[in-house]
């Protein structure tokens, strides 16, 4: 029963484009602390077994209910990016927010939103002086990702392996590019970065499946939270049941660095060459 | 989007704010060929208060508000991701130095403005932030003094009501008429590390969110999602506090209408202004006296586009102080790891404070100071703060918030002065009228710098004393003031200490921007006070505002009859 489940997976993520056929399966899983071992894919990653804020659907109000119930069943479809933009930029965000330990039916849409985003030109109320229009800024960024695919591997960034595609996406992280020096004259690094990863944000951490992996008690209107105190679960919420886990091989995104020494939120989120 | 407005829907389903509260009347209509007495561009913090105000008085009163009229029943959802409605997310470009975010971060949109997605903090400010350049020689002092809004900070409290400690003591020490809220983890944080430093704390508020039922409001229900509109009608937002009773009182309010200009008369006083409606059809509304209150980005956006003979650098522009002195707070966010989980978003983010290091301090660097207040990021924002204080990507940042219970936040508001070139500009962009949109620059000084540093420093002790393992912090900034400020001399602010143009007899300004400084308070509540009493100072001047160019600068007294009704109490605990 595993196994054809990994099998119809595997067909899954084929048939997005998303993983390159050299990459060993288990090599994109987290594996077991304890064990080494790759930890298989579930439909509920995180330390909270069994919780699902949509099984409290029926305690929200109707708004709210229906919100959700289209984020969930009703993705909107891709109708900015051509299939092969898509296909780039699902695979940038499969490592900005990776999702190789859900299993394919669980996976949450992130390009989709943005494409929607930029199809009906939404921004957020406000565009850096040092960053051109969005919708620029998604064809500028494919264009300078190649790039320094190229120069660092001499390929491009969809059929570089994953491991020099998370080095790749790294370079663009610490601000240091090593090509597209005319793209970066357009636009900030540092600002691009943290466009990309609002955007993932907005997606993955919207969905009630990652409600569900972290534990967030999600929409609580007319019913109330009533435990303020001692971070104790609801009646409906479950105790947390932490495993320690290790980021796949081929990874170099589990690394963190405390940024508290920069006080100045444009020194914090502008590391890299200011564009201007 | 095509939301029935009040009358429209009284006819079908009826207009909810709240699950007790309807707008059960048939809202007036003006006629653009009638000639209003007062014409409020924005329906906000300020909007909302001067529209309930002027119309109770028996003026003709009509708002023009950008934004939808909330049916909060149908509209409002509690989901961070589906309330980007809620805020200013049109067009805008930030610069600077030091560029500010907007949009969600600041910036409100549809009937009740900012005050709809507050957290609702409401500290008054402090008799010092009054006279900071004669004490501290920085910043400038206002026209007005302590005592002069005093009386409306009391009256505020009580109309949206504020909860809150019976004993406040920074600042004029002072009580709270309605209980504090029960503690959420933040809170408890907060309350922990202050403690074990000495440090007094604030519990339970002051916040405009009420711990008990009150009148056609229910109490609070603890669900976290306050800055995404508060569903339950719990928090308080001039949608729900004074609009209801501005119907009620005979005032329109024009909803999802941008205004674009502001029109001058060949006597040099305002006759109106026009405005895109629901079909962005571009229409013209006569009144006999404007009023502006869109805040520190819209206010002197409007100013600048009403360019015209004899006010070519913008309206009421004589002193090259329409958008300048723009402030933010610094915001930062500290963030501490508990082994234990917190979940801190069951609570109002606003529930705990301290001012212990508002005032100058002498042994500081730096003049002024700063506060510490908790927050509660909902997913979404939390996973930013990752981004920013521990640079996290992949699958460190996957692990970062799968830990998201296991964190309580603060948030440290840290005053920054007004400084000429931190402006609002026009860009050359032009928005889907064909309105050139706002630039906002923006650069911090030296002593800005050295706040904002020892501020982030003393908040993360402060964690770390409430026994966090691991602390870590996102530099931000928070709220909006300044950019069209008041003061004795034209030749050096917008407007006077009423909020009246210095060079148009007829033409005010009043909301956030006419603030010359802000303190390290939350600005809501001094933004609707100042509105309550330029509505009294209004009504005190009768017909003569429509007529005259005179100035009488008498200050007028509080009309606590003016009130919505249910909200005329006894008053609040004077302590001191």
């Amino acid at each position: 029963m595993k196994l054809f489940q990994r099998q119809l997976e595997r067909r899954g993520q084929e048939s997005k484009g998303t993983y390159p056929d050299d990459a060993p399966d288990s090599a994109l899983l987290p594996r077991d602390a304890a064990t080494g071992e790759p930890i298989e894919p579930t439909p509920h990653p995180g330390y909270y077994p069994g919780y699902s804020t949509l099984s409290q659907r029926a305690y929200w109000d109707n708004a709210t209910r229906e919100t959700v119930r289209m984020r969930v069943d009703q993705p909107p479809p891709i109708r900015y990016f051509t299939e092969e933009q898509a296909a780039f930029w699902r695979a940038v965000f499969d490592h900005l927010i990776p999702q190789h330990d859900r299993t394919a039916e669980r996976r949450i849409p992130i390009v989709e939103p943005l494409d929607a985003r930029l199809y009906e030109n939404r921004g957020v109320g406000y565009r850096y002086e040092s960053m051109p229009q969005d919708r620029e800024v998604f064809r500028l960024g494919e264009e300078a990702i190649n790039a320094e695919a190229r120069q660092q591997f001499a390929g491009e960034f969809l059929h570089l392996p994953q491991h020099q595609q998370d080095l790749v996406l790294q370079t663009l992280h610490d601000g240091r590019p090593q090509a597209a020096e005319e793209i970066w004259k357009q636009m900030s690094i540092g600002r691009f970065w943290q466009m990309l990863m609002q955007d993932a944000l907005e997606a993955y951490y919207a969905h009630p499946w990652a409600w569900d992996e972290i534990g967030f008690g999600g929409p609580a209107y007319p019913r109330a939270y009533t435990r303020l105190e001692r971070g104790e679960p609801e009646p409906w919420e479950v105790e947390e049941q932490r495993y320690e886990w290790l980021a796949p091989d081929y990874t170099v995104s589990d690394l963190t660095e405390a940024t508290h020494h920069l006080h100045l939120e444009s020194d914090q989120n502008e590391p890299g060459p200011k564009s201007k | 989007m095509n939301r029935p407005v009040a009358s429209e829907a009284s006819s079908r389903e009826p207009h909810r704010l709240g699950p007790l509260q309807t707008i059960d009347v048939t809202m007036r209509r003006f006629a653009e060929r009638d000639e209003v007495d007062f014409l409020i561009v924005g329906c906000g913090s300020a909007g909302g208060v001067l529209l309930q105000r002027l119309a109770r008085a028996g003026f003709h009163v009509i708002a023009l508000e950008a934004g939808p009229f909330w049916d909060t029943a149908r509209d409002w959802v509690s989901d961070e991701s589906g309330s980007h409605e809620l805020y200013w997310e049109d067009p805008r470009v930030t610069g600077g130095k030091n560029p500010l975010a907007l949009g969600s971060n600041n910036c409100g949109k549809g009937v009740g403005g900012g005050s709809v997605h507050w957290a609702a903090f409401t500290p008054r400010l402090h008799p010092s932030d009054f006279e900071v350049y004669t004490r501290d020689g920085v910043g400038t002092d206002w026209p007005i003094n302590y005592d002069i809004i005093r009386p409306y900070y009391e009256q505020l409290e009580l109309e949206m009501p504020v909860a809150g400690p019976a004993y406040y003591p920074w600042g004029h020490p002072h009580g709270y008429a309605y209980g504090p809220h029960p503690m959420g983890g933040a809170g408890n944080a907060l309350i922990k590390g202050c403690t074990a430093l000495g440090i007094p704390v604030s519990i339970g508020g002051p916040v405009a969110i009420l711990s008990g039922s009150h009148g056609d409001r229910p109490h609070c229900i603890y669900r976290g999602f306050c800055l995404q509109g508060c569903k339950v009608g719990a928090k308080a937002s001039t949608l729900i506090t004074h609009v209801p009773d501005a119907l009620h009182s005979g005032a329109e309010i024009r909803d999802q209408s941008m205004a674009a200009r502001v029109e001058l008369g060949d006597n040099g006083r305002v006759t109106g202004v026009h405005y895109f409606d629901r079909n962005g059809k571009s229409r013209f509304q006569r009144a006999k006296a404007v009023i502006i209150a869109g805040y520190s980005i819209e206010t002197p956006r409007l100013l600048l586009n009403s360019a015209c003979k004899g006010f070519e650098n913008g309206l009421a522009n004589s002193s090259d102080t329409v958008g300048r002195y723009l402030m933010a707070q610094g915001g930062n966010v500290i963030l501490g790891r508990f082994e234990q989980p917190v979940r801190m978003y069951k609570a109002p983010p606003a529930h705990a404070l301290t001012e212990e290091f508002y005032e100058t301090n002498p042994k500081n660097d730096f003049a002024r100071g700063f506060a510490i207040q908790t927050v509660g990021p909902l997913p979404i924002a939390f996973g930013k703060q990752m981004v920013s204080a521990k640079r996290a990507w992949g699958w460190g940042l996957r692990r970062e918030m799968m830990d998201y219970n296991h964190w309580a936040s603060f948030g440290l508001l840290a005053e920054i002065l007004p400084w000429a070139e931190n402006r609002v500009t026009l860009a050359e962009e032009r928005d889907r009228f064909g309105l050139p949109v706002a630039h906002v620059s923006f650069n911090l000084h030296d002593n800005d710098k050295k706040l904002i540093d020892a501020a982030k420093n003393k908040t993360m002790q402060v964690m770390q004393a409430a026994s966090a393992t691991e602390v870590v912090q996102e530099a931000r900034y928070a709220h909006l003031v300044g950019a069209a400020r008041m003061g004795h001399d034209p030749r050096t602010s917008v407007v006077d200490k009423f909020g009246r143009a210095h060079d148009i007899a007829n033409l005010f300004i009043c909301d956030g921007s006419i603030l010359p400084t802000q303190g390290s308070a939350n600005p809501g509540l001094t933004i609707q006070a100042l509105a309550a009493r330029t509505a009294d100072y209004l009504i005190s001047q009768g017909q003569s505002t429509f007529t005259s160019n005179e100035r009488d600068m008498t200050e007028p007294s509080l009309r606590r009859e003016l009130a919505p009704p249910g909200t005329y109490g006894r008053g609040v605990p004077r302590i001191a």
